[in-house]
């Protein structure tokens, strides 16, 4: 029998779980933006040094699987001396992983601006700087905006790997409260759900953000 | 209108040459532009008109030779020396107002703020400064009306006249035009033109490339016509377009003609 009660009784437990996905989700979008334009200004760069290095980036963290980055941060910083919070190295990893992403998101949104943009913020003497923040990233950013809200959407199911080093966040909690309860169900559908609602938030405010930014 | 116009500028070209790999776009181009007069560049199409202009403010660096704002040397230090550095760049480009064939107004914004943006950001004028300096430009090109609309909801002319109001605001001592209507539907083409002619009355100095032969004849003081990267003709509109003396200019204006089946 399908127990909605079991819902009930176990959701504040899960919900209170969310807090660390969210946690993770939100510093990880936000670390992986900024880093994320860093890089692409770096594969955008005329020296060729930094452009080796955001290839190198990008491919690495890309090509590597999260879980296997968050089990190298966790088990290898300490080894380098660095002795960090699983949660600090959870959201590190999961927001340098982002980044990669991110950057590539961003990388070909600016290649769609017509040059004229920057030749005319350039022309009145503009400097590189206010070119970027004023003129490029905006337009990019409206470019992308379909594309970032799928990473980060990515961002926040990808959120659930964390487990690995021993974060309780809405994925495990089901685990255990599945093993403890015999219904995974209805845990199952409980967790699905706060996933979805998380989600549905990011995807609708994307769609705001868009038609804000559209003129 | 308030909007003042600093001192015209000259610009000097000595031997510029301009490659792009193994092509060579300019070849030993030697041109005065004088202060406050209109010089109109023609030429066919390829033939190096857009690269001389963008070689004023360095939006292309040219190879050799020198360019030169009155007696400032723009892109290098020194004749033959080390690039400009950029801040130095940036300051005379703040004297070299340029407008484009493809408008390039920026999209995310208002037309107030496509022309108060250069003013907050590159003069230094405050918000409150920079919008009432925007408006007067804008009411100069005839769009006080248009402040709020953002470019897509103008039409071509409108959002040229926005670009040029976007440049005079900056007060530049000399405005760089690259085929100001080329891109725009015909019945567009006056208002532009005639922004244009209203600047070229109040002293600007103004360097055109364009293929309006009407504008070239009835407005410029100079004509000067490129063929592959070289300036083959110059002299007045009348030495130019009633008494072409080269063969190529005397053939290029015959081809003009015959397209167009218009006299100027
Ligand atoms: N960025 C560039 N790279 C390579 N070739 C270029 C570039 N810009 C212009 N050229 C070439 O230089 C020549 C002159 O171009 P341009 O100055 O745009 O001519 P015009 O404006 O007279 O039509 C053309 O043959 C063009 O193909
Ligand atoms: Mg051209």
């Amino acid at each position: 029998m399908f127990s909605f009660q079991t819902i009930l009784d176990n959701f504040p437990v899960l919900l209170s779980s969310a807090r660390y996905t969210l946690l993770i989700s939100v510093l990880g979008c936000f670390e992986g933006l900024v880093l994320g334009a860093v890089i692409c200004a770096g594969a955008l760069s005329s020296k060729l040094w930094l452009r080796r290095i955001a290839a190198l980036y990008v491919s690495f963290f890309r090509g590597v699987p999260l879980l296997i980055q968050l089990l190298a941060a966790y088990y290898l910083l300490p080894v380098i001396g660095i002795n960090v919070p699983a949660l600090v190295a959870a959201v590190l990893t999961v927001g340098l992983c982002a980044a990669a992403y991110l950057s590539e998101v961003l990388r070909g949104s600016l290649n769609a601006i017509p040059k004229g943009q920057a030749e005319a913020a350039a022309a009145i003497g503009m400097a590189p700087r206010d070119v970027w923040v004023r003129i490029l990233l905006p337009q990019a950013l409206k470019i992308g905006l379909p594309a970032i809200v799928n990473e980060l959407i990515l961002l926040v199911k990808a959120s659930s790997l964390v487990t690995v080093v021993g974060i309780v966040e809405i994925t495990r909690m089901s685990q255990s409260i599945a093993a403890a309860t015999y219904r995974p169900l209805e845990i199952y559908l409980a967790a699905a759900f706060i996933y979805l609602a998380i989600n549905l938030v990011i995807a609708q405010a994307g769609r705001v953000l868009e038609r804000r930014l559209t003129v | 209108m308030t909007i003042q116009h600093a001192a015209p500028a000259a610009a000097h070209l000595r031997n510029v040459n301009k490659f792009y790999g193994p092509f060579q776009a300019l070849t030993n181009v030697t041109l005065d532009i004088p202060p406050g007069k209109v010089t109109c560049l023609i030429g066919p199409s390829g033939s190096g008109k857009s690269t001389l202009l963008r070689c004023i403010n360095v939006l292309e660096l040219y190879d050799s030779g020198e360019v030169r704002i009155d007696d400032q040397l723009i892109g290098y230090e020194s004749p033959g020396g080390k690039h400009m550095a950029p801040r130095r760049l940036r300051e005379m480009r703040r004297e070299i107002g340029m407008v484009f064939q493809q408008f390039n107004l920026w999209p995310h914004m208002t037309a107030l703020q496509n022309v108060a943006e250069g003013l907050e950001r590159v003069r230094g004028l405050t918000r409150a400064q920079a919008l009432t300096r925007a408006r007067e430009a804008l009411a100069k090109v005839g769009l006080a009306d248009k402040e709020n609309n953002h470019p897509s909801h103008l039409s071509g002319g409108q959002q040229q006249r926005v670009a040029i109001a976007r440049a005079i605001a900056m007060e530049p001592r000399i405005m760089l035009f690259d085929e100001p209507t080329s891109a725009l539907d015909p019945e567009l083409v006056g208002e532009v033109l005639g922004v244009m002619k209203q600047l070229a009355a109040e002293g600007m100095t103004m360097v055109v490339v364009t293929h309006e032969m009407g504008f070239a004849a009835h407005v410029a003081d100079r004509v000067v016509f490129m063929e592959r990267g070289e300036i083959v003709a110059t002299g007045s509109p009348r030495e130019v377009f009633d008494a072409p003396s080269d063969p190529r200019l005397a053939s290029f204006l015959q081809g003009y003609r015959e397209r167009n089946s218009l006299d100027f």
